[in-house]
């Protein structure tokens, strides 16, 4: 078992250190950028079950759960204590929620906002360079702190140091002794530790050849964050474990090396040139041949498209992905899981159908 | 491309485009208002509706020959079309397409055809529409000619994006994204350059696909023409202005069709021209869309295509005019930002600013100006549950409307295409109770 800090104890801890916080809202930004304003980002994916009073007053019902989990809970509980709020574009329904905290909720903390291209050409590029530099002008305002270059690529080479880890540890699944639960526990720290900090973490992550998943069934997780995570657990006591995922939360977010001195460049790069995601707009040649990628790696049979209601972004990616998955001959199940309910039974049926239908 | 097919192209077209020609001015002449139209309640038909009509069955006409003959595009509504114009392609709009499927009460068969085919009832009405007529060839239009390119902007939203990659997979041609980045604030000087890159990566493309070089002087006369057609498209709608008003938004639903999907055309100018005139002429002669026109609303979103009968003579029964619309105005009101002189500059800005593409304080302050300069007195705010960039914001917005104009207004659950998430009901009750409001 491994002993990760609290969100409220690293929150507290980075606020004793001098370090202004930003709620961040999914998915895609540069958080090397924040971390060389002495900003410590803490992201809002839900947090599930949460009472979403306030998000209804603003949302309609068919406005999916993070989202509206999201809304509530920032201006429920973490508005007093977050010092800013970042809003990257990832789809028509985080465009909706930036939009309405700018021009009508207006919190009584500063709300920015980040939209990162869906392509990735060269004008893509160079343009996501000037968004991030419209949010180092729009922070140095903010803080009076200018960081130079140097900085910046000193905390973009700790993110890379980090994803590097976290792809070993991705790789090396298999012999890592953690559960699924665990192991997604681990993972998902980096929505509010530190590089330093996890990468601490990571080096204390028992491995060995011989782990309780060498009988288990591997199966892969697609979608966009692993909620409600008692869905980790269900899924190895049905005899399999999660032995790689597809998760924009996750492991689509362990963007790789940028090639670029310039840090601004870099860091363009580096989010532009991760793995494909919807919320990125990649391709289905791209997506498919990504998952075909985990897929090799881990020998997984079968493939769980786990979706948040309402969730077009995705949704609209399953249809064929699911179709190419089958030519390879892989088994998909999807299943529809709303952040503020438990995880649904007729779901754990249908996932449990597939796992025993797989050698 | 096909020189046969060309020819053939030519002739049926220009055959096709001849009789309907013909066929219309005959029915100009025996002009009559069709029995069923409620006339106690609602001014007759406007005469333009049969041009309305020829317009758009050629259009459709053209695409079954289009094929092989001229080159193919698929555009999103708010794509930068006047370059794929001036190279001479033609251009289908699967969101009119879907839209027709709606007025035509066609969209739900099509939808379950997607949904069958794995498409989740949650994405938008009009893509499952698309979706549905892919699988399963059916169309009320006939055929829809494949695409060589794909175009697609995403001013409007980003769900156009994921449509336009399904359809990339589908017909393996290549697709061009236009990618604007969403406008919470003005729109700022890296915003339009990167707009302005991927307009002339288009050009290189779409040059590429039809064979053709573009030819500058070509693309100034289009968004010319574009321009003069949105600048009347506009006038049209604000003749709405007037007490009580020549047109009603159901109107403009239905006049809208050649504003979207014949931009740039010559004759698309001379339409709204006529448009124009035909509705001057009714208020000289006093004419009201709605006869006893008692109250005046504001429309926010996307139509419910399949009611707009329905919606028009409930509301007109109570003396309710819709006179005006966020959604129709936004084919219109950007007109004034094209400058054919600087094309591609000024289109990098234009299609940068949709109301779609725009935080939704700038659609409050939208509405609110409209409801001023149309005297109006209050507002329905269809919340389409298909539309999301278009819904979110709506909660607030009425609110706003009420608390800082003081004027009612009602937000409307229905979905613009997929009946099933309209109660009719519910919208009677709901409805009844609002025109109760405004009376009192
Ligand atoms: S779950 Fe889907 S719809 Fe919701 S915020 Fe994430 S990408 Fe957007
Ligand atoms: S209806 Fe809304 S979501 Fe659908 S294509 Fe149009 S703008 Fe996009």
């Amino acid at each position: 078992m491994i002993e990760i800090p609290k969100r409220s104890e690293v929150i507290k801890k980075q606020k004793d250190e001098g370090k202004l916080i930003a709620a961040v809202f999914p998915i895609h930004y540069p958080k090397e950028l924040l971390r060389a304003f002495n900003i410590h980002p803490v992201e809002v994916w839900g947090p599930p079950l949460v009472d979403t009073k306030t998000g209804n007053a603003h949302l309609q019902p068919y406005i999916c759960s993070i989202v509206k989990c999201g809304l509530s809970f920032l201006l429920d509980e973490a508005i007093g204590t977050v010092d800013m709020v970042l809003v990257p574009h990832g789809c028509d329904s985080l465009q909706g929620l930036g939009s309405l905290l700018l021009d009508f909720i207006k919190p009584e903390k500063p709300v920015m906002v980040f939209y990162p291209p869906r392509e990735k050409r060269s004008c893509d590029v160079g343009f996501l360079e000037k968004e991030i530099k419209r949010l180092y002008h729009q922070l140095c305002q903010l803080t009076g702190y200018s960081p130079d270059e140097e900085r910046l690529l000193k905390e973009i080479e700790k993110e890379e140091a980090l994803e590097e880890s976290l792809l070993k540890l991705y790789e090396n699944r298999k012999e890592v002794t953690l559960s699924s639960l665990e192991f997604y526990r681990l993972i998902r720290a980096r929505e509010y530790l530190d590089a330093d900090t996890l990468m601490n973490l990571l080096k204390s992550v028992p491995q060995k050849k011989q782990t309780p998943l060498t009988n288990s069934k591997p199966v892969i997780l697609s979608g966009i964050v692993p909620e409600p995570m008692d869905i980790l657990e269900k899924i190895d006591e049905m005899g399999a474990y999660v032995a790689a995922d597809d998760f924009a939360s996750c492991r689509r977010r362990v963007y790789g090396k940028g090639e670029s001195r310039n840090p601004f460049t870099r860091m363009a790069e580096r989010i532009l040139n991760g793995p494909p995601d919807s919320t990125k707009g990649s391709s289905f040649d791209e997506r498919i041949a990504f998952i075909e990628s985990l897929i090799r790696r881990c020998s997984a049979k079968a493939v769980i498209f786990h979706n948040i209601k309402f969730c077009e972004t995705e949704e609209f990616y399953h249809p064929i992905l699911k179709r190419a998955l089958k030519e390879m001959g892989v088994k998909t199940v999807e299943v529809e899981v709303d952040l503020n309910e438990r995880m649904p039974q007729q779901a754990l049926t249908r996932i449990n159908a597939l796992i025993e239908s797989i050698e | 491309m096909d020189t046969l097919k060309r020819i053939k192209y030519e002739v049926i077209t220009k055959a096709a485009k001849l009789a309907l020609k013909g066929n219309r001015i005959l029915s100009e002449r025996k002009f009559k208002t069709p029995k069923r139209w409620r006339t106690d309640i609602l001014a007759p038909p406007l005469k333009i509706g049969l041009r309305t009509k020829e317009l758009v069955t050629r259009h459709y006409l053209e695409g079954r020959y289009a094929e092989g003959a001229k080159p193919v595009a698929w555009v999103t509504s708010g794509a930068p079309v006047e370059i794929l114009k001036a190279l001479g392609f033609y251009v289908l709009y699967p969101e009119n397409h879907a839209a027709l499927c709606g007025a035509r009460r066609t969209a739900l068969e099509l939808c379950l055809e997607a949904e069958k085919s794995g498409y989740s009832m949650d994405i938008c009405s009009y893509a499952r529409c698309d979706f549905g007529a892919l699988i399963s060839g059916k169309t009320p239009v006939g055929k829809l000619p494949k695409p060589d390119l794909l175009l697609c902007c995403t001013n409007i939203c980003q769900t156009v994006l994921y449509w336009y990659r399904v359809l990339e997979k589908h017909f393996n041609v290549p697709l061009v994204v236009i990618d604007t980045p969403f406008l919470y604030r003005e729109a700022e000087e890296h915003h339009i350059e990167y707009v302005k890159n991927q307009l002339d990566k288009l050009v290189e493309v779409a040059e590429r696909v039809s064979g053709k070089k573009l030819k500058f002087e070509r693309l100034k006369e289009t968004l010319r023409l574009s321009k003069m057609a949105a600048e009347l498209w506009h006038e049209v709608i604000q003749t709405g202005k007037n007490v009580p008003s020549p047109i009603s938004v159901f109107d403009q639903f239905i006049h809208m069709a050649p504003i979207v999907e014949m931009r740039g055309d010559a004759e698309t100018v001379d339409f709204y021209a006529e448009m124009l005139k035909e509705l001057q002429e009714r208020i000289e002669k006093g004419v009201s869309a709605v006869v006893k026109e008692r109250r005046r609303l504001l429309w926010d979103n996307l139509p419910i295509w399949y009611k707009l009968k329905f919606l028009s003579e409930f509301l007109a029964e109570r003396g309710i005019a819709i006179v005006t619309s966020t959604y129709t105005n936004a084919w219109g009101e950007l007109a004034p930002m094209m400058d054919p002189q600087r094309p591609i500059e000024s289109m990098a800005k234009t299609y940068l600013y949709p109301i779609l593409n725009r935080g939704v304080g700038h659609k409050l302050k939208t509405m609110k100006e409209m409801i001023k300069d149309y005297s109006l007195n209050g507002a329905i705010l269809h919340s389409d549950r298909s539309c999301k960039p278009y819904s979110v914001g709506q909660i607030d917005e009425r609110n706003r409307l009420i608390s800082e104009l003081g004027v009612p207004a009602l937000l409307l659950e229905a979905d613009h295409n997929d009946p099933r998430a309209y109660a009719e009901e519910q919208v009677r009750t709901r409805l009844s109770a609002f025109a109760e409001m405004l009376e009192s």
